[in-house]
């Protein structure tokens, strides 16, 4: 049997071998995750899925060209292989004067993003979150006949940076997750709905809310007609406003700008959202699910204001396009696990909470259509912010539902949308992707229907 | 300095019968009822030019099994998985799986196992791994320089190259031990172009499960031009109305139309809990007669081929709806046994770190009898797909969505102005039952497709199709 090096062995001889092949700078970002799902089908466990892994990503920055290289093989020459390759690696791109390796001291900061001990827990614990949800769905109306998929997961995992400029810092964090979605049926129509929540302790997942907004999700389409091509008020609920606020946040990389890509290229200090609008990206959020005290390449994460009062203060940075932009990384580098390079990315991404009353905001509004689904979201080009998405609603007159519609489309562009905004609630939700926003309500967009 | 290949893996060697039998015997050593390895070997390697330079060069190995034990009882599955580097840690995570199967159930053994190789759907001639870097890198500038040369308002192009050679190898108790080598291309390029305020991105990108053979400067070249062309053509068009329109889908818009309005409510897991439109409709009319639809895994070099699929199952022709009749799903072991259909070699999974489910390969409607030309000509106001992109549906309801990236209105059987932004919405069903006329021509595109979050490589195809009526979302002006 092959010795198991421990973490920081892996990491220690990672280094090591760096040196040795003469290499000065280096980074070795290594990341251990257990995990865990169950399935529910009709109130039993149908699945069980439990998962270990571990590998190593090894970034190499030979003069001014960076190499990338990784691997799940760490044993002792498996370290040596991924070494070499990430070196092989640097000899192909091609220079940039603005690559650096992190060298700046961290701090330590905890961020309430770990509870110990999840992935111990007998199955039976966890497995019970999911049973509940699928429960809790079932109670909350009747009419819920069926379900798609109800799962719950956990992970706990650890992240190791090191450098040879000289940083070396960990952390670890746990995630839980559920999720349903459930078939509403009523006179032959059936209508899923779809909803999952994320915290970081199992104590702060509330599976009963869980499965009675998932159920309402699919119980609300129910009965759902045809609408009328026409423009008129769009009311998204922090979780729908959610979804459209992820496809923004590709406008605010520093990367996209400096390429051109990106309609805020130019436009700091401008007016690009109504004055009511303000998005901060906050990646030392107690407990936030994007939380972590440095990113990708070793910068210590921040808190910054991106848009305040509608006008745009900053772009999210990692070390290369903050030097360009003559100031130093905000700390945005993002790296999904350890074979994946570091992106730019936002971390807690929200919308600040508004002054206004949901339900009073919408009540003021003659007609208007307040969205249920949104289909194709990953299709919105944040190059062009062109949006043009398939949709189900429900068609409100003062703020009382009519009916639900569907077969529609809503579109749009990401710019004007923010310029849109013309109401903020006061109901801020963070959902599973870190992603956070209160009732949105959008002052005109283009619906196509019959 | 010379490299004469990217990748020189020391191979270990992928765990041999005697070794799988120790595997599945400890899987079943607690009371299963049928146990499963899956064994993986990933190797990438991606280069990325992005703003005229090269940006990222990054290779990996991803290795890891996971093992499957079902105990009929209480018709519960438990996956075991993780990265593994030797037999040790696979017989250890055959040991997790077994101890979540309840002690007392009778112990049942596992089939002599029987190593076989399947036949190959098509031939690797050139194993990208043997090609210098060199030859890589110069297929990413001359796209490069191709796109940037089409047209004055281009203004950025990201072109990126990725290999992917994924060695598998599925053996289970029913004495099937069967390895696979799926080597996969995947060329794609994105081009920005910049008119006044406006700016659009036009995408194509040249895919296959086939060697280097696939690519060279001619194709890479044309890839280039044609995303270069669709960046500046939509830059300079007008915004797609919205409202209710006759279509026409060019065969040139690929596949995504038949992927999300008709596959997946074909796949088999939906259909046994009942939840698909198409649930229960086997031997009934669920399109016009026009339609055929067919799946095909063994469709040479496409996307979405592969000698067997992540159970080991033989991949196949499906015809799953022939002349608008309903025929079969698309199944994996699980589903095709409680739905009483023979498994179509569908099942798949994005790695070892998940569970296979029933997913589509390569999906197409099979060509018909009109003129392409003269499908565009019967109609006086509508609107010409050229190129359609990603989309999604809704099982359950059949609503579908999909992204139009190049398009134009027809005005009295004739292309006119180009749009932009336009979507088509409908419900699966529906449509399928209103196309009026099939081209005889045929066209693909690749994808990736996604489902409970697994990403799966693959590939679409359809003739010239009609629409008389379908929403079209854009903009009202």
């Amino acid at each position: 049997m092959t010795q198991r090096l421990t973490n920081d062995e892996v990491v220690d001889r990672a280094l090591a071998s760096l040196r040795g092949a003469g290499v000065r700078t280096a980074e070795v970002f290594l990341r251990d995750a257990l995990s865990g799902s169950v399935d529910t089908k009709d109130g039993q466990i149908e699945s069980v899925i439990a998962r270990g892994e571990r590998g190593l990503g090894v970034r190499v920055l030979d003069g001014q060209r960076m190499g990338f290289a990784h691997s799940s093989d760490l044993a002792a020459a498996g370290i040596e292989h991924v070494v070499d390759q990430a070196r092989r690696m640097a000899t192909i791109t091609e220079p940039d004067a603005d690559l650096q390796i992190a060298s700046t001291k961290l701090d330590v900061a905890d961020l309430a993003i770990y509870q110990s001990g999840i992935e111990e827990r007998p199955l039976a614990e966890r497995g019970a979150v999911a049973l509940a949800v699928e429960q809790a769905a079932r109670q909350a109306d009747p009419r819920v006949t069926h379900f798609r998929k109800t799962t719950y997961s956990d992970a706990e995992i650890t992240t190791i940076i090191a450098t040879t400029t000289g940083i070396r810092a960990s952390y670890r964090e746990s995630h839980c997750g559920a999720m349903t979605s459930p078939v509403a049926t009523q006179n032959g129509e059936r209508q899923i709905g779809y909803h999952g929540e994320g915290a970081r302790r199992m104590t702060d997942l509330d599976a009963a809310r869980i499965g009675g907004r998932a159920a309402r999700r699919a119980t609300e389409k129910l009965g759902a007609k045809p609408f009328a091509t026409q423009k008129l008020p769009i009311v998204l609920d922090p979780w729908m406003a959610m979804s459209l606020l992820g496809a923004i946040s590709p406008l605010f990389s520093a990367d996209n700008v400096l390429k051109g890509r990106s309609l805020f290229s130019g436009k700091i200090g401008a007016r690009v959202a109504n004055e009511r609008v303000t998005i901060v990206d906050d990646a030392r959020r107690n407990g936030g699910l994007r939380s972590a005290p440095f990113d990708g390449e070793g910068t210590a994460t921040t808190t910054r204001t991106m848009v305040d009062g509608g006008v745009l203060r900053g772009y999210l940075t990692n070390i290369k396009t903050g030097r360009k932009l003559g100031s130093s990384s905000a700390g945005n580098a993002r790296r999904g696990s350890y074979a994946s390079p570091s992106r730019i990315g936002p971390s807690n991404f929200y919308v600040e909470q508004g002054v206004d009353d949901p339900a009073a905001m919408v009540k003021a509004l003659d007609r208007s259509l307040s969205i249920t689904s949104l289909l194709n979201l990953h299709t919105i080009d944040p190059i062009s912010g062109e949006f043009s998405l398939g949709a189900t609603g429900t068609y409100l007159e003062h703020g009382a539902p009519v009916h639900p519609v569907q077969g529609i489309t809503i579109a749009g562009n990401l710019t004007h949308l923010l310029a849109s905004i013309a109401g903020v609630g006061t109901d801020l939700t963070f959902g599973p992707g870190g992603i956070g926003s209160p009732t949105l309500v959008i002052s005109e967009l283009s619906v196509g229907g019959t | 300095m010379g490299i004469s290949s990217t990748l020189t893996i020391t191979r270990t060697p992928v765990v041999s019968v005697r070794d799988a039998e120790r595997v599945l015997r400890t899987a079943l050593s607690r009371g299963g009822d049928w146990a499963e390895l899956f064994w993986e070997r990933h190797e990438t390697l991606q280069l990325v030019l992005d703003d005229g330079r090269i940006e990222d060069a990054i290779t990996g190995v991803d290795q890891g099994a996971g093992v499957r034990v079902v105990n009929n009882a209480n018709e519960r599955t438990t996956y075991a998985n993780g990265n593994v580097t030797d037999l040790d840690d696979v017989l250890a995570l055959a040991g997790r799986a077994a101890a979540s199967v309840s002690e007392g159930d009778d112990l049942h053994d596992a089939a002599r196992l029987v190593p076989d190789d399947l036949p190959k759907p098509h031939a690797v001639r050139i194993d990208p791994r043997t090609v210098p870097v060199e030859r890589k890198v110069a297929l990413l500038r001359r796209a490069n320089e191709v796109a940037r040369a089409v047209d004055a308002r281009v203004i950025q192009a990201t072109v990126s190259y990725t290999e992917s050679v994924q060695d598998v190898l599925v053996t289970n108790s029913d004495g099937v031990y069967r390895p696979d080598t799926r080597v996969r291309l995947n060329f794609m390029i994105n081009v920005v172009a910049k008119q006044g305020d406006v700016l659009e991105s036009g995408f194509e990108s040249v895919r296959g499960t086939r060697g280097f053979e696939m690519l060279d400067d001619e194709v890479v070249g044309e890839c280039a031009t044609i995303a270069a062309r669709r960046a500046a053509l939509n830059v300079g068009a007008e915004p797609a109305p919205a409202g209710t329109y006759t279509v026409v889908l060019s065969s040139e818009a690929g596949g995504t139309l038949i992927h999300e309005s008709v596959g997946h409510g074909l796949e088999a897991d939906l259909n046994l809990k009942g939840l698909s439109v198409y649930s229960g409709r086997i031997g009934q009319k669920v399109a016009s007669e026009l339609i055929t639809v067919v799946d095909d895994g063994r469709d040479p070099g496409q996307r979405g081929t592969a000698a067997m699929d992540d159970e080991g199952t033989p991949t196949q022709r499906t015809v799953l709806i022939e002349k608008g009749v309903l025929k079969t799903y698309l199944s994996d072991h699980k589903h095709a046994e409680k739905l009483g259909i023979n498994r179509s070699g569908n099942a798949r999974r994005e790695s070892f770190r998940y569970l296979p489910i029933c997913r589509m390969t390569n999906t197409m409607i099979e060509r018909g009898e009109s003129d392409p030309d003269e499908i565009v000509r019967s109609v006086k106001d509508g609107i010409f797909v050229k190129k359609m992109g990603g989309g999604q549906v809704d099982v359950v309801s059949g609503n579908f969505a999909f992204e139009i990236t190049e398009c134009h209105r027809i005005r009295e059987g004739r292309l006119a102005e180009p749009l932009r932004g336009a979507t088509l919405v409908g419900q699966g069903p529906k449509l399928m039952s209103e196309i009026d006329m099939v081209g005889w021509d045929l066209g693909y595109s690749t994808g990736t497709c996604g489902k409970d979050g697994q990403g799966a490589p693959v590939a679409d195809a359809q003739p010239t199709l009609r629409i008389p009526s379908v929403v079209v979302g854009g903009k009202l002006t």
